[in-house]
């Protein structure tokens, strides 16, 4: 399935803890990353981070690896970009390829942003892959955001998983008839794709608003607490 | 182009959610209006949300090589027009930052800034702008979709080199412009062409509703007589 976090969110071991208490651990982490802004400080919240979501919340090892290279690859390379092209402090080191250096102040940049990426991502992860998203929008009501903007935030997060699963059935029978064979193909078969599924997505619309109405929806979707 | 989350110091984070909050609080207000007067558009506001979801986490194959995500703004923003994209936008990014782990929650400010603000306001006046002068849609969109995108990767540009101001504003920015170019001209161009195709698959199948929701002038189409999909009515 395409949204294994959402899966891992609703299945961990700190599922009943409030989301008032995961929500505060995140936020705080986040914050104190962004505003430190200091190496030793990010490496402390990463590995805070990581002790927290693989001991305490049982996140299966594999997921977290998964989850912590999607940014590594992207912050490795955008790292490199900084510490060989910018900077105006003394040289550390002369490549001798058409002038490229590493100067000291770029360096510093580069390892303190990289670092800031990683410790505010784990901040992350404590909250996406241990708090279900209608639970954090539940949450969000209380922090006077619109009404009308989480009800449709609400009512896009249940859309996305039925729009998935129609989307893997359209593309799976494309695929069977050599739909993704060359690069016109691939062009033609995801534009039906699309095409069809806004005209589904209008049809699911009115039958999501029938439904809604029918069973008394005033806006709000209660969740149960234990 | 996400930014990442933690990538931004905190100064520009605060900034970006100074400049994008009251544009998108003006977008909800629309839709608050708007849902008041047509009770059931809310449903299809979400529904427009998800689709846009799931537009933007599809893979488009492109010249490099490589596969690019679409933003997806283009097409929202000329639907429903450049305020109530920037809200369904915003409820996108926070969805991408949580579920997918596409750019982040301290970014969220200046990514809406980049793709839910100046990208769909650029694809709307472009959509307009070459519909008013007599072209058919099919161009407009094109070019809607395609300079929605390259001005978000040009925001994004603007908003890095201002992060990141070394050794001046102007020379960050050009070195990030000179990356961007490279990588994301043949992106956009991708995206304008999947638009496009898209595009004539919404028009063929059912161009009363287009025209209902008054984005196609049916004065420079050649619209088929009758839908293909009964009306219920």
């Amino acid at each position: 399935m395409a949204l294994e976090i959402d899966y891992i969110a609703h299945n961990n071991n700190l599922k009943d803890v409030e989301s008032k208490i995961k929500i505060a651990i995140s936020g705080l982490l986040l914050l104190v990353a962004l505003i430190a802004n200091i190496p030793i400080v990010s490496i402390l919240i990463f590995f805070i981070a990581a002790i927290f979501l693989l001991a305490i919340a049982k996140i299966p090892v594999r997921f977290y690896l998964k989850f912590i290279s999607i940014p590594l690859s992207f912050a490795v390379i955008t790292t490199v970009f900084m510490i060989f092209f910018f900077g105006t402090g003394t040289i550390l080191w002369d490549t001798g390829i058409w002038g490229v250096v590493v100067r000291e102040d770029a360096l510093n940049l580069g390892i303190t942003t990289f670092l800031r990426v990683m410790a505010c991502f784990s901040a992350l992860g404590i909250l996406s892959m241990t708090t279900p998203v209608n639970e954090i929008l539940h949450f969000s009501a209380k922090l006077k955001i619109p009404k009308v903007f989480l009800e449709i935030a609400m009512l896009m997060y249940t859309t996305i998983f039925i729009f998935l699963d129609q989307f893997e059935a359209m593309s799976n029978a494309q695929k069977t008839r050599l739909g993704y064979n060359g690069l016109k193909n691939t062009y033609r078969s995801l534009g039906l794709l699309m095409s069809n599924l806004f005209f589904k997505s209008l049809d699911k619309g009115e039958k999501l608003q029938n439904s809604l109405d029918s069973r008394c929806y005033s806006g709000e979707f209660p969740v149960y607490k234990k | 182009m996400h930014i990442m989350e933690g990538f931004l110091p905190l100064e520009w984070c605060i900034v970006w959610f100074a400049l994008s909050i009251p544009v998108v609080l003006y977008g909800i207000l629309r839709i608050k209006k708007i849902t008041e007067e047509v009770p059931e558009s809310k449903s299809l506001l979400a529904v427009s949300g998800a689709f846009m979801f799931i537009l933007s986490s599809l893979k488009i194959p492109s010249v490099t090589g490589s596969c690019s995500h679409p933003t997806g703004n283009g097409l929202g923003a000329v639907i429903f027009g450049p305020a109530v994209a920037a809200v369904l936008a915003t409820i996108v990014l926070l969805f991408q930052a949580i579920l997918l782990a596409h750019g982040g929650l301290t970014t969220l400010g200046a990514n809406i800034f980049s793709m839910g603000i100046i990208g769909p306001l650029v694809a709307w006046i472009a959509y307009k702008s070459i519909t008013k002068a007599g072209l058919g849609s099919v161009i407009a969109i094109f070019f809607a979709a395609f300079l929605g995108d390259l001005l978000t990767y040009v925001t994004t540009a603007i908003q890095l080199s201002l992060a990141f101001p070394i050794p001046t504003f102007g020379d960050a920015l050009f070195k990030f412009l000179v990356i961007f170019a490279y990588t994301q001209l043949p992106l956009a161009i991708a995206e304008g062409l999947l638009t496009v195709v898209i595009w004539n698959g919404l028009k063929s199948l059912k161009p009363r509703l287009l025209e209902k929701l008054k984005v196609i002038n049916p004065k420079y189409e050649n619209l088929a007589e009758t839908e293909n999909i009964p009306k219920p009515n």
